[in-house]
């Protein structure tokens, strides 16, 4: 009687043995859990610009007497390197409506923007269609021009000191103005109504530094959004009164919601666009101010911003081009 | 005596409990004088076993019962609840995962979705409908399921209303669209989908808090020791019987004996097969069904920020930034790809695993493709081969559905042969114990009947 004693405890030591692989599936569950915790990325932070100042912000270098003739850039120049690769790199801002923007319809980016890098491919290959567009991020403009990954960043990208430290700048392509739009049944008449409501502006843009130097009696509360674009959602839902941003991007959410937003106020401060280009380059920014004063002597900005802009606001005069070298 | 002095004690309203001690203790001396009478003889010494042997049935029987129970419930609520919650869960999480890498897509195909993708998007949504409704009904309050349930319960009509709202400024051509539809996955991601996974990990955890204690050695070293213990006890009281007669065999306590070692036998390897069967559950399904929806949530995932990169370009940087680390997360040494070619080998499934590695190969290549080709500003022709990342990535997500199909079934199997192993133990184990006390008792009275 003491055999089938023993095999019960030796089955009972079997089972101790069997139940001490239960590790390997306690490994798969955390694996598995932990892999499936992964927490979403997020944004870095950009660092904000540092304050510098300059005289005659919107001066450019002076372009030749005579532009060279398209496929017969100058031997040794820029240019001519960007006629050997065949089509122009050049860093755009597809968010911003009729501006420079991804066509859900066609999988293009267009815009007025756009339209004047292809009057630059015009200029080198005589083909508007020798283009090649890298959307860029806020943090990546400059270094990209810097490093020499675009040839040209056309990205609605304002002129100021600090920057001017960094790349060049052509001449003033558009003279934006930092405008406020609100909700077209707003009773608000301009920013100083808006005192202590919610008004919109892109994340360590120029409006919300003008918004917090604003006396604190008419001061807005400002809302940085990541992206411009994401101040219509807000307006749209009602979670701000306003936004306050460059006049070209707010003619875009215009045009996207006619009905549901109004323009009120007068021009807040002044923002000029430039394109950038590296400073390595000086002989190619003379050429682009060339194109650009071309462009604005024979009427093709007028019509760029009629077909592009014209819909939705009030068209303005070529900006006048000032030099200073 | 202690009558009328209780008497005078309750009268004076004193306390009572120095009298119980008292009379407990009264009583426990009478108990022993009674048990010392008893000794005193043979047929006393027989009596006293027989009570010893009730005591002993019953106590050794209600803690075999115990053993017995504890792995069988264990694996019965694995089988019938808490893996099948852990597949709503599962469900819940892949298909609103699943929902926003299509909705995602769809905006990218020329500004108008196409069928296959709004249907798709529209199943996605049905399920985890379906899969909340569910939860909700059965998961209980475990672990704050409530909260993630009333989560996603109130935040996936304002997802819905999101997308909507994408769509039709998508259809507009309007940007304003692709922010509409990043706020949406901002909210899945943000919201929708920490619920879900908090849901996961209450379900996963539930089940397999059932699988520990179905497997638990305790349960076996308990029952065998009860049965040890029952078994010593008939054998001391048959070696005992046998010294004061002349009769070496008592039928009916041999009978007795043989009915508890056959039902300690069965009960033993009924455990060991139950627990065994229980572990190839875990190991061959759940494991695997675990190990594939993470995979499954995940590419879903990638998709999605590969989708949304192209969507939000110029202005998105979060959406690569995920991409590469939900693709380290799947790649790297020990990471999920590996768990899977793991769990493969164990589970004789290398074929389709080898199938998935090949299809995800061919979903990163294509990614790459594609990833190029947008950063070198060719954003048109990368949105060109967006469709066949999309066909790729939801062909590996059929396929690993598939593959979970596949261990969902080898995990019903297992739990069937557990709670099978079982059957009948737990009418067997009290009738036997019963069976075997009567038939000592019978074989005991045989023999003090001899002293009258």
């Amino acid at each position: 009687m003491r055999h089938p004693l023993r095999h019960l405890l030796g089955l009972a030591l079997v089972a101790v043995a069997l139940c001490g692989c239960g590790s390997t599936s306690d490994h798969a569950l955390q694996l598995t859990l932990s892999a499936l915790a992964t927490p979403v990325a997020k944004a870095p932070s950009s660092p904000s610009e540092p304050t510098v100042k300059c005289n005659n912000l919107k001066a450019s270098l002076r372009p030749p007497a005579i532009l060279p003739a398209p496929n017969h850039m100058p031997a040794g120049s820029f240019m001519a390197k960007i006629q050997k690769q065949g089509y122009i790199v050049a860093g755009v801002d597809p968010g911003l409506y009729k501006f420079a923007y991804l066509n859900p319809a066609t999988g293009n980016i267009e815009g007025f923007e756009i339209g004047l890098v292809r009057e630059l491919a015009k200029a080198i290959f005589n083909n508007p269609n020798a283009i090649r567009l890298v959307a860029l991020t806020v943090p990546e403009r400059l270094p990209f021009v810097q490093q020499n990954k675009v040839d040209i960043d056309v990205d609605a990208i304002t002129i100021n000191c600090y920057r001017r430290t960094q790349v060049d700048f052509s001449t003033v392509y558009y003279d934006a103005q930092q405008r406020l739009l609100v909700r077209a049944g707003s009773s608000v008449t301009s920013i100083g109504g808006l005192a202590h409501k919610r008004v919109c502006a892109t994340a360590g843009s120029q409006p919300i530094q003008v918004m917090d130097a604003m006396p604190e009696s008419d001061r807005p509360d400002p809302v940085p959004m990541p992206q411009a674009i994401d101040c219509l959602v807000a307006l749209q839902q009602g979670t701000v009164a306003g936004i306050s941003t460059d006049s070209s991007i707010l003619l875009g959410f215009k045009a996207q919601d006619p009905n549901g937003t109004k323009f009120v106020g007068p021009s807040i401060g002044d923002v000029p666009y430039g394109m950038a280009i590296s400073k390595a380059h000086p002989d190619f920014v003379r050429f682009v101010n060339g194109v650009l004063a071309e462009l604005e002597r024979d009427g093709t900005w007028e019509r760029l911003q009629a077909y592009w802009l014209g819909h939705f606001g009030p068209l303005q005069a070529p900006p006048a081009a000032q030099y200073d070298g | 005596m202690w009558v009328d002095e209780d008497l005078t004690l309750e009268g004076l309203g004193t306390a009572v409990a120095p009298t119980r001690t008292r009379r407990r203790g009264a009583g426990a001396g009478a108990a022993a004088a009674w048990v010392r009478d008893r000794l005193a003889t043979t047929p006393g010494r027989l009596v006293l076993l027989e009570i010893l042997v009730v005591l002993g049935g019953v106590f050794v029987g209600a803690i075999a019962i115990g053993a017995e129970q504890s792995p069988e419930r264990a694996a019965k609520s694995a089988r019938s609840q808490t893996e099948p919650l852990l597949v709503q869960a599962k469900n819940l999480y892949t298909s609103l995962s699943d929902a926003n890498a299509t909705v995602a897509a769809g905006m990218l195909s020329g500004g108008v979705e196409t069928a296959q993708k709004r249907n798709r998007y529209l199943n996605d949504l049905a399920t985890a409908s379906g899969a909340l409704s569910t939860l909700t009904r059965e998961a209980g309050t475990a672990g704050n399921a409530p909260a993630a349930l009333g989560t996603i319960a109130d935040e996936l009509p304002m997802y819905s209303g999101l997308i909507e709202t994408a769509r039709a400024n998508n259809r507009l051509g309007y940007p304003v669209g692709a922010a509409y539809l990043r706020q949406a996955a901002l909210l899945m991601t943000s919201r929708l989908l920490p619920a879900a996974d908090r849901l996961y990990t209450i379900e996963s955890e539930r089940l397999d808090s059932d699988y520990r204690t179905g497997t638990a050695t305790s349960a076996l070293v308990t029952f065998a020791a009860a049965s040890a213990v029952e078994l010593i006890l008939l054998l001391l009281v048959q070696l005992y019987v046998t010294r004061i007669s002349r009769r070496i065999l008592n039928v009916p306590m041999v009978v007795a004996t043989v009915a508890v070692a056959g039902a300690s036998v069965w009960g033993i390897v009924g455990l060991l097969s139950a627990q065994n069967s229980l572990q190839t559950a875990q190991r061959n399904g759940s494991d695997p069904v675990e190990a594939l929806s993470a995979a499954t949530v995940l590419v879903s995932r990638a998709q999605g920020d590969l989708s949304l990169t192209l969507v939000n370009r110029g202005t998105d940087v979060i959406d690569p930034l995920d991409f590469a680390r939900v693709r380290g997360v799947l790649e790297r040494p020990g990471g999920l790809i590996a768990e899977i070619s793991v769990l493969a080998r164990r589970t004789g499934t290398t074929v389709a695993a080898q199938r998935f590695d090949a299809g995800y190969a061919a979903y990163q290549a294509k990614a790459h493709q594609l990833t190029t080709r947008e950063s070198n500003g060719r954003l048109k022709a990368a949105i060109a081969i967006a469709p066949q990342a999309s066909a790729i990535s939801e062909r590996l997500s059929r396929e690993l559905g598939q593959q979970i199909d596949a261990a969902q079934g080898r995990f019903t199997r297992a739990a069937r042969d557990a709670t099978s192993s079982l059957a009948g133990l737990e009418f067997a184990i009290p009738l036997i114990t019963v069976l075997a006390t009567v038939l000592t008792l019978i074989g005991l009275r045989q023999r003090i009947n001899e002293y009258r």
